[in-house]
């Protein structure tokens, strides 16, 4: 689902050719671009040319340039980056899908780890950039300024930033200045020289002005660009300059205050009438000047381009010359000379009327908050809502809201729980609750009606998602029962979202065959309203439940299956089964053919990069991080786990493997419980708490690292009480888990008959699925144990588990291969800079001969992003290519 | 008698050049007094740091410069007998 992006925010303004040429200023930003400085900053008041400067430069400086126009909206950091990401697709297409897909997402991941992801695309883009944020000031939000800070202190090589605005920003500009990485104009620096007067007063503007009255202008005005142009308007037309330079320069009145009024009164009146009433629009075409004058004599799109053309400080804001704004400043001087007319509030529910018909709903709003008509306004707060919400500004529709009079909301129901649901999505729950009762008492004071009839199940459903923030799952799962009973039996959507909260809250509740059921039904109901590609991508969470209930052969059967739809449906179809591939990797992973989850695995990473799902990111480096364990390769495990924390994207689907237990278990492995240890008292964990199912895996682990202590007490009871939920809810792939962990337990405590026992049980529920890793992960004490079982059961004839003991055993890889893998870590003492893991991942891919491609491919990479890291590479070993950087990399041991 | 926490404090805001009076209520109702050595007085109740910034950003964005801000203390009751 794309961000809807307004694209005159994305315009950069073309160099206007009535500009005076600046050749002293653009050969300074020249300069300070050629010397690799990071950041331009061109800082001054009003009027000054930043914006003409800026563009003039872009558009000559030989670079492309992103530009970004910012508004108050924009500090929101969600909705800053869905405008940058749009901003650099402007000259990268395929830059930040990824990035934009989890924004999407209700609590995206943190700011950082989007920026890191876009970074390193940026990174790798071929050709350098400029970055233009224009109008600056109008950021007023720490968070940005921590985004940009962040941005500049990463900022890759081929980008250069620039920044237009009225006050310094919040940067650490003099460390940027200390370091020379700063190219700064200031007001001193823009304003016009006395030549530059001259240039613009008398060829631009057609004066034929004397040396004397340029200087006297120049001085009177101290060279401030938009004075001078508001005077030489003033002039255009006048028999006695004389006089009015005289006049203006003997005055003490504000200047602009007094070149205001000269210019308008060089205008004629329905012209003056015109900028005055047309300055309450924030942004302008003909027709929507049309429908605020109502004024025949002064056609709307005509009236603008004879403006422009007159230099009258209209801005275009496209190509087409659809769009304008006034200058701001010229607006705001137009604001103030209209004053408050009593026909103020028609011009403004003019202008609102036409906004809303045209679709523009924000705009509309404010004109209707304007105009006073709070009514109205309400109903429009009403229906931006659904786009607002999609365009990550629900903080700004909060603050519409609070504009409005309490007793305005409060009448209006559906306004109330919206408000409501906007509050839970900010994850204020007590204001959330506030205002479902207030929507309460709204509705018990009329009748339902067609369009309040959905209200009550909405209420139970924001009270579920409420219950469920604050992770109280009894009550989540009472009140999504009370909303599926309350939806009126047509509305589906209401059904479907009811449904799959239900659905997942009892996953969390680890009653996985009424999840399972619930997600059925969610299925149905999204056949049935024709959003099959939903049905299609849920499989993979249906896949995810029946491995849990120990079902491998089903789960496998569903993924291939929605594939196969999935193909039959076309290409948008299939980039959602990205999981389902990786899911049938796992599989395979799991039941030991390694050749299939090979495949499977590089079909998803294909596919990967082409999926909107928010959580594509998270499951694959969990998934790259299990078969990085299953290798032995400890260290990359663990980063490829810290990766998949920081691309962890909030959604509904329960965490049943905390990262922190996960990465617990790999010190284990690893030789290194002292890191174990501390993390399970981090938990507060002990072997005697009660556990209920999403802490199982943590418990789990706890078990584990008493087995490395040899501090088995309570140890046992632990895994019985666990034993004892798993069966009773069918999770027969926790019961197998359960039973060996409690195996190696008993074999640890030198209790033979009783470990062989719990191998013997575990074994019988795997075999008929096939399960292979589950036992071959545990290495050489699972192995050892399975070979006492073996010799146990040799001496009976036919023995049901004989052959399937014998199959997992030649699983295991012989013990001498394990140790190697440490080597891989080392770094070598000849660098200057020492190799990331993921770079010695790549070193090691060249070394075996892939090309860029194919390791793109296995690593889940673009390959505009491989050939980035493999300049690093080539830098950090001084190599100049692949062949001598590997040469050099096996002289430093690295290979 | 010092203004408490809560009652608005008063500023007074200097700007170079002579801002005509009816400019006061683009100022959000402060009263302008114009000063002989060309400066311009802007002075009145502010009800808080936000407002206060808020009228900074108006004086920027005027393109107006700014000479000094000052907190000044509201004037005493008159005493009474």
């Amino acid at each position: 689902m794309p961000v809807p992006i307004l694209v005159t925010k994305l315009y950069a303004p073309p160099p206007s050719p009535k500009a005076v040429p600046r050749p002293r200023l653009i050969e300074r930003l020249d300069k300070g671009l050629a010397a690799g400085h990071k950041l331009t900053l061109v800082s001054a008041p009003a009027g000054f040319g930043k914006t003409t400067l800026v563009s003039e430069w872009a558009a000559g400086c030989g670079r492309p340039a992103v530009w970004l126009s910012l508004d108050e909206a924009d500090n929101d950091p969600a909705r800053f980056l869905a405008y940058l990401i749009a901003a650099l697709q402007t000259v990268a297409t395929d830059v930040g899908a990824g990035a934009s897909a989890a924004l999407q997402s209700p609590q995206p991941p943190a700011v950082e780890s989007i920026l890191t992801v876009l970074l390193n695309e940026i990174a790798a883009m071929p050709d350098g950039f400029i970055l233009v944020l224009d109008d600056y000031h109008l950021i007023d939000s720490k968070a940005i300024d921590h985004t940009l800070t962040f941005l500049l202190d990463h900022l890759p090589p081929p980008v250069h930033l620039v920044i237009a605005t009225r006050e310094d920003p919040s940067l650490p500009l003099a460390r940027l200045r200390a370091r020379g990485q700063l190219t700064e104009l200031r007001a001193a620096d823009l304003q016009f020289t006395p030549a530059e007067a001259a240039e613009f007063l008398n060829r631009v503007m057609g004066l034929a002005l004397s040396d004397g009255d340029v200087a006297a202008l120049e001085t009177r005005t101290e060279g401030w660009i938009a004075g001078l142009q508001l005077a030489a308007l003033s002039m255009q037309g006048r028999d006695d300059v004389a006089g009015f330079i005289e006049a203006f320069t003997g005055s003490h009145r504000f200047v602009l205050d007094y070149l205001v009024e000269e210019v308008l009164k060089q205008q004629p009146e329905r012209i003056q009438i015109f900028l005055l009433r047309t300055s309450i629009l924030a942004r302008m075409c003909g027709p929507l000047c049309d429908a605020v004058l109502l004024d025949p004599s002064v056609p709307g799109q005509e009236t603008l381009e004879r403006i422009e053309h007159a230099n009258l400080f209209l801005v275009p804001l496209d190509s087409e010359r659809r769009w304008y704004r006034y200058h701001h400043l010229f607006g705001d001087l137009l604001r103030r000379r209209l004053g408050k007319p009593p026909e103020l509030a028609d011009y403004h529910l003019r202008a609102c009327e036409w906004h809303e018909a045209n679709g523009g709903l924000a705009e509309a709003f404010h004109h209707a908050l304007a105009a006073g008509d709070f009514e109205r306004a309400a109903g429009l707060a009403e229906a931006a809502w659904p786009e607002m919400e999609r365009n990550f500004q629900t903080t700004v529709w909060l603050g519409w809201v609070e504009e409005l009079p309490n007793a305005v909301v409060g009448s209006r129901p559906g306004l109330c729980v919206t408000l409501a649901r906007a509050w839970t999505d900010a994850g204020e729950v007590d204001k959330s609750e506030t205002w479902l009762q207030n929507a309460e008492r709204a509705l018990a004071r009329e009748t339902l009606t067609d369009k309040s009839k959905t209200l009550p199940a909405t209420i139970a459903l924001i009270r579920g998602d409420n219950a469920q923030n604050v992770g109280n799952l009894a009550e989540t799962l009472r009140y999504t029962e009370l909303a599926l009973q309350l939806a009126p039996e047509e509305d589906m959507y209401l059904h479907a979202h009811a449904a799959i909260t239900l659905g997942f809250t009892q996953w969390a509740t680890g009653d996985l065959e009424a999840s399972l059921r619930a997600l059925y039904a969610w299925m149905e109901d999204m056949e049935e309203m024709g959003n099959r590609e939903f049905a299609i991508a849920s499989v993979f969470a249906m896949a995810d439940m029946l491995v849990i209930l120990g079902r491998l052969g089903e789960a496998d059967k569903a993924l291939r299956q929605a594939i196969r739809r999935a193909e039959a449906q076309g290409p948008e179809a299939e980039a959602v089964t990205a999981h389902h591939h990786l899911g049938l990797a796992l599989l395979a992973h799991e039941r030991g053919d390694d050749a299939a989850a090979a495949r499977h695995f590089e079909s998803a990473a294909e596919l990967g990069r082409r999926t909107t799902l928010i959580d594509w990111h998270y499951r694959w480096n969990l998934a790259q991080a299990r078969l990085r364990e299953s290798e032995g390769a400890w260290d990359a495990a663990l980063d490829l786990l810290d990766e998949a924390g920081q691309t962890y994207v909030k959604n509904p689907i329960p965490i049943l493997r905390p990262i922190e237990a996960h990465k617990a278990r790999v010190y284990l492995k690893q030789g290194r419980p002292d890191m174990a240890v501390a993390w399970t008292r981090s938990r507060g964990l002990a072997v005697s708490d009660e556990v209920t199912y999403p802490g199982e895996y943590e418990y789990l682990t706890l078990a584990r690292v008493r087995l490395a202590e040899g501090n088995f007490a309570g140890v046992d009871e632990l895994l019985e009480r666990l034993l004892t939920a798993a069966e009773a809810q069918k999770r027969t792939g926790s019961v197998i888990e359960i039973l060996l962990t409690r195996a190696l337990v008993h074999q640890a405590r030198n209790d033979l008959p009783q470990a062989l026992a719990a191998l013997e049980r575990a074994l019988a529920a795997a075999e008929p699925e096939g399960y292979v890793h589950i036992l071959v992960g545990e290495g050489d004490a699972m192995r050892r144990l399975l070979l006492k079982f073996r010799s146990v059961i040799e001496k009976q004839t036919a023995h049901p588990l004989k052959g399937y003991a014998g199959k997992l055993l030649a699983a295991f890889p012989s013990p001498i291969e394990t140790g190697s893998q440490t080597a891989i870590t080392k770094q070598g003492d000849g660098l200057i800079e020492p190799l990331t893991n993921r770079e010695l991942e790549i070193l090691h891919l060249i070394a075996e001969g892939h090309s860029n491609a194919e390791i793109g491919r296995r690593l889940f990479l673009a390959l505009s992003t491989v050939k980035g890291h493999n300049l690093r590479i080539f830098g950090k070993l001084q190599a100049q290519n692949r062949t001598e950087a590997v040469a050099r990399a096996r002289e430093l041991g690295l290979l | 008698m010092k203004p408490t926490q809560a009652q608005p404090t008063s500023y007074e805001i200097r700007v170079a050049g002579h801002l005509p009076p009816h400019w006061a209520d683009w100022f959000e109702g402060l009263t302008i007094t114009l000063e002989e050595d060309g400066d311009t007085l802007l002075t009145g109740p502010v009800i808080d740091q936000a407002a206060l910034h808020g009228l900074l950003k108006k004086v920027r964005d005027l393109g107006l410069s700014l000479v000094s801000v000052c907190p000044v203390e509201a004037e005493p009751p008159a005493a009474q007998l």
